[in-house]
């Protein structure tokens, strides 16, 4: 049963298509990622699921489903529910996840509030069990301001928020490329963690072989506007069909066996 | 170290000035005449224990009536504000953040409107409308929102590309959630020192309007029209006209001073 289908999709620009035949199916519980150098269509692929292209780009063919929903048809209030409830977001600049004036707990609280009818305690509740899921000392960041929390904590903080409502659908647009490794390793270790808990599936977009090693079922592989090569890890990595994931493959600098094993 | 007198002076300053309006807007209260009492065989009366600042040339107790005349003007001023914060502020962060067709039309419109001086516009109106108070504030009104609007539009739209913004969006709050909690606060320090800076030239608007007779009307105990009512007997008792144009000046001084204060503090540029 798939979740997240994407198919045949393009998205214009001012007439000119720059994303194409994308098609991506996605199960639940599954960790999809998708892959590719910058600037070759991942986060606008990404924005499409969740209604947020800019307003000069559009789905110019093809359909997205979720949860057996079309979302290319999808009205301006129907999107509104659906973000942050069953589709949700983690992005790359967690310095500006969070508007910098208002307190952590105060933005969490604001988004369960819009997204259900709970009582104060209730919401309260919510809050520390997500900020506790990510390991952060729930009563501190709750009672903190954005700019009190170091980077990793900050973006652990924001995927408290993006699970909070227990969505179907996590997207990761590059969420650890603005992390040092040792962090970015523990954020992705805590987004894995999760995976688990929730089983929600996870759209995991970055450029980052490593990355793409560790934890995905799926891989696609994606180049200029286009998804070139699609399957699962083993195969993609170990066996890839297409040149480009080849070059991407062996652009990847690599360390003897022994070191290899140590790092991943 | 030089910085933390600034800081603590500033503080002080702010007290100072917003304890003058608060004087100024209560002072009636202190006045130990009723402004409106005419009595003839007092007229043009030189300062004195009895009256600080004389009396007029229908023997009104001139003290009492600048008492009662910052009222009107500092009062009259502070509503205008109010009234053109009320339109500009709503209607900046609209068409800031919904932009498309509306925000064009009605940027046009605002255009049109700042094409002239706040001057010309209120004297034009007031001399449509007919004098009398509530023309008065109506034209200054209609001069002033323009800028309103343009800064709470700017400030909207230099704020809601930020990512935060989006974030919220993309959490899935509403538009007005978004307007009210994330763009707001950033809009009010801003206003608020236009607010204040504006504050002096409204009150300078105000006397000058009634002093060309389209304000107040006699016998409000207006600045302006004090001083327009006391031109005849400048030679004989000049007084009459000092101290209403001290009165007017040391309020714009303040209120200058106050918004500079302001600006320093919210650290607003231009």
């Amino acid at each position: 049963m798939s979740l997240l289908t994407i198919d045949q999709m393009q998205i214009n620009f001012r007439n000119k298509p720059i994303v194409e035949n994308v098609n991506i199916t996605a199960r639940k519980g599954e960790w999809f990622t998708l892959i590719g150098e910058s600037g070759s269509g991942k986060s606008i692929t990404a924005s499409a699921i969740g209604g947020l292209l800019p307003k000069e780009m559009w789905i110019a063919a093809g359909h997205i489903q979720f949860d057996n929903k079309d979302m290319t048809h999808l009205s301006k209030k129907e999107f509104q529910n659906l973000r942050g409830k069953e589709i949700s977001y983690v992005f790359q600049d967690y310095q500006s996840s969070f508007t910098p004036f208002i307190k952590i707990g105060k933005q969490m609280d604001e988004m369960i509030q819009a997204h259900s009818s709970l009582t104060k305690n209730e919401r309260k509740e919510i809050a520390f069990q997500a900020l506790e899921d990510v390991q952060l000392p729930a009563k501190r960041v709750y009672n903190s301001y954005p700019f009190q929390l170091s980077g990793g904590q900050l973006q652990r903080a924001s995927i408290a928020m993006a699970i909070m409502l227990n969505p179907k659908l996590l997207i990761a647009d590059e969420p650890t490329t603005a992390l040092d490794s040792m962090t970015a390793a523990h954020v992705l270790e805590v987004i894995a963690n999760i995976k688990e808990k929730i089983n929600c599936a996870i759209l995991f977009i970055t450029h980052d072989l490593r990355l793409a090693r560790k934890y995905s079922d799926t891989v696609a592989v994606m180049k200029k506007g286009e998804i070139v090569e699609t399957g699962t890890k083993t195969n993609v990595i170990h066996h890839p069909r297409h040149p480009y994931t080849k070059q991407l493959l062996s652009a990847a600098p690599t360390l003897p066996n022994k070191m290899h094993e140590v790092i991943t | 170290m030089f910085r933390q007198m600034y800081w603590t002076h500033s503080r002080t300053l702010l007290f100072i000035l917003f304890a003058f309006f608060l004087v100024i807007l209560t002072a009636p209260l202190l006045a130990p005449y009723d402004p409106l009492q005419i009595n003839m065989n007092e007229r043009l009366l030189k300062p004195s224990a009895e009256h600080f600042f004389g009396t007029d040339y229908l023997g009104r107790d001139l003290f009492s009536r600048i008492l009662a005349g910052g009222q009107v003007t500092v009062g009259t001023s502070i509503l205008v504000l109010g009234i053109v914060l009320l339109i500009g502020v709503p209607l900046g962060m609209f068409s800031g953040f919904v932009g498309g067709r509306f925000d064009r039309y009605l940027m046009r419109i605002i255009d049109a409107f700042l094409a002239f001086p706040d001057f010309i516009v209120a004297i034009v109106l007031s001399g449509i409308l007919g004098p009398g108070m509530l023309n008065l504030i109506f034209a200054i009104v209609v001069a002033k929102w323009g800028s309103y609007v343009r800064l709470v539009r700017s400030t909207v739209l230099s704020e809601k590309e930020k990512d935060y913004i989006l974030m919220a969006v993309v959490n899935g709050l509403s538009t007005f959630q978004i307007i009210r909690k994330h763009l707001l606060p950033h809009v009010v320090g801003n206003v608020f020192v236009l607010a204040t800076l504006d504050l002096g030239k409204i009150i300078l608007l105000i006397a000058s309007l009634s002093y060309i007779g389209l304000g107040a009307q006699p016998p409000t105990p207006e600045w302006g029209a004090m001083l327009n009512e006391s031109t005849p007997y400048f030679h004989t008792s000049p007084y009459l006209m000092f101290i209403p144009g001290i009165a007017i000046m040391f309020t714009v001084l303040v209120s200058n001073l106050a918004g500079d204060v302001l600006r320093d503090r919210f650290d607003v540029k231009g």
